[in-house]
């Protein structure tokens, strides 16, 4: 688990270009969403759907469970851990 | 500057959208043309404020001088006024006459198995494009206002009932984001404005009309995540009951990066945007100060 949060920090931040945040200060718990967190928004959201979908072979099927799945790196990380297809 | 805010919403309450479908029934559109233009449109300029954004349009943008920049001005919002009831008229039931230029190239994006996204802005009167542009085989995915009122959105359910067109509403929960990577990952057409800043603060600047503008990243960012082909979609008013369509194709290198692929499409809708708003300098229709200038 604690090698694919890794993992995870690395590819969204890659993904996202966060380029001024570091892995260190990636909290995988701190809120993805917000003012309070990382502060990403919603196109930030389609991003990383499709990070899930091309390094893990997950494809979102219900839209409701997103917003739960999205919480922090870590409740992504467990979404993978249990529906990863690679 | 003001933010570039706009509610979104079909002026008038239930009961006017109700009983004006009901009078466009039976009455002609230049009737309606001529009550707004003696007496609607000169209110409005008196109490909306849109009054001034239109006139240093016309003055700094177009480089009208002051009188014509004051008639344009009028001439806009009558312009405006007549799109609205046109949109009503159509709940109607009435017809217009529309030609479509480049329609071939629609025709072979729907041909194609993978999706693709139609990309819009505030000028002419999109709506109508949305029954014309229509494909049997490729589910139109239209992302409209959550908050628009509910005898618009009733009305346009009646009108979409039977064809192949399918509503998305910006919700702010974000589940319209998954409902539109649902649609292009299922082959199907998802249209959307690209001129507007809506949910997402994050956005691109380019030089528009000879100042520099903001235009959302959203719209490009989705495109450009499964680099799918990207059409634009302008519909302008020609006459009274007269539309024209213009479809053209957005080119992008597909094989850059993505920063560089979002910047080459939204180089490209600007580019197209302004040589039709060139073309009918009266049909924008962005009431906010769309311009970083003082």
């Amino acid at each position: 688990m604690e090698q694919l949060i890794k993992d995870l920090k690395l590819q969204i931040k890659n993904a996202l270009n966060l380029e001024e945040l570091s892995l260190e200060e990636f909290d995988e718990n701190a809120p993805l969403f917000g003012d309070e967190g990382i502060g990403l928004d919603s196109i930030d959201i389609l991003e990383i759907i499709v990070l899930l979908e091309k390094e893990y072979g997950i494809r979102l099927a219900n839209p409701k469970e997103g917003k739960a799945i999205f919480q922090s790196v870590k409740t992504i990380a467990e979404y993978v851990q249990a529906n990863r297809k690679k | 500057m003001a933010e570039q805010v706009w509610a979104g919403t079909t002026y008038g309450n239930e009961w006017m959208h109700k009983w004006l479908i009901r009078m466009l029934r039976y009455i002609d559109v230049r009737i309606l043309y001529l009550f707004l233009a003696v007496f609607i449109i000169p209110v409005c300029l008196v109490v909306n404020p849109s009054r001034g954004i239109a006139y240093r349009y016309f003055r700094r943008r177009i480089g009208y001088g002051r009188l014509k920049s004051a008639w344009k001005t009028y001439v806009n919002h009558c312009l405006f006024g007549q799109v609205v009831v046109d949109k009503f008229a159509m709940y109607a039931g009435k017809k217009f006459k529309i030609e479509i230029e480049g329609y071939d190239k629609f025709i072979e994006l729907t041909k194609h198995q993978e999706g693709f996204v139609q990309l819009s802005a505030h000028i002419g009167n999109y709506e109508i494009a949305g029954y014309t542009l229509v494909c049997r085989d490729k589910r139109m995915n239209a992302l409209v206002f959550a908050g628009e009122k509910a005898s618009v959105m009733r009305n346009r359910d009646k009108m979409f009932a039977g064809t192949n067109i399918n509503m998305i509403a910006i919700q702010p929960d974000m589940s319209h984001l998954f409902e539109i990577d649902q649609a292009l990952q299922d082959g199907e057409i998802v249209s959307m404005p690209a001129d507007r800043i809506n949910g997402s603060p994050k956005f691109l600047e380019h030089d528009f009309l000879g100042a520099k503008a903001k235009f959302p990243l959203g719209p490009f960012s989705v495109a450009t995540i499964r680099a799918l082909d990207v059409l634009t979609v302008n519909v302008l008013k020609t006459s009274a009951t007269g539309y024209k369509i213009y479809v053209t194709p957005l080119p992008y290198d597909k094989s850059a990066t993505r920063q560089e692929q979002i910047r080459q499409l939204s180089k490209a809708y600007v580019a197209e945007l302004e040589k039709r708003v060139k073309q009918y300098p009266e049909q924008w229709y962005n009431y906010f100060e769309f311009w970083q200038e003082g």
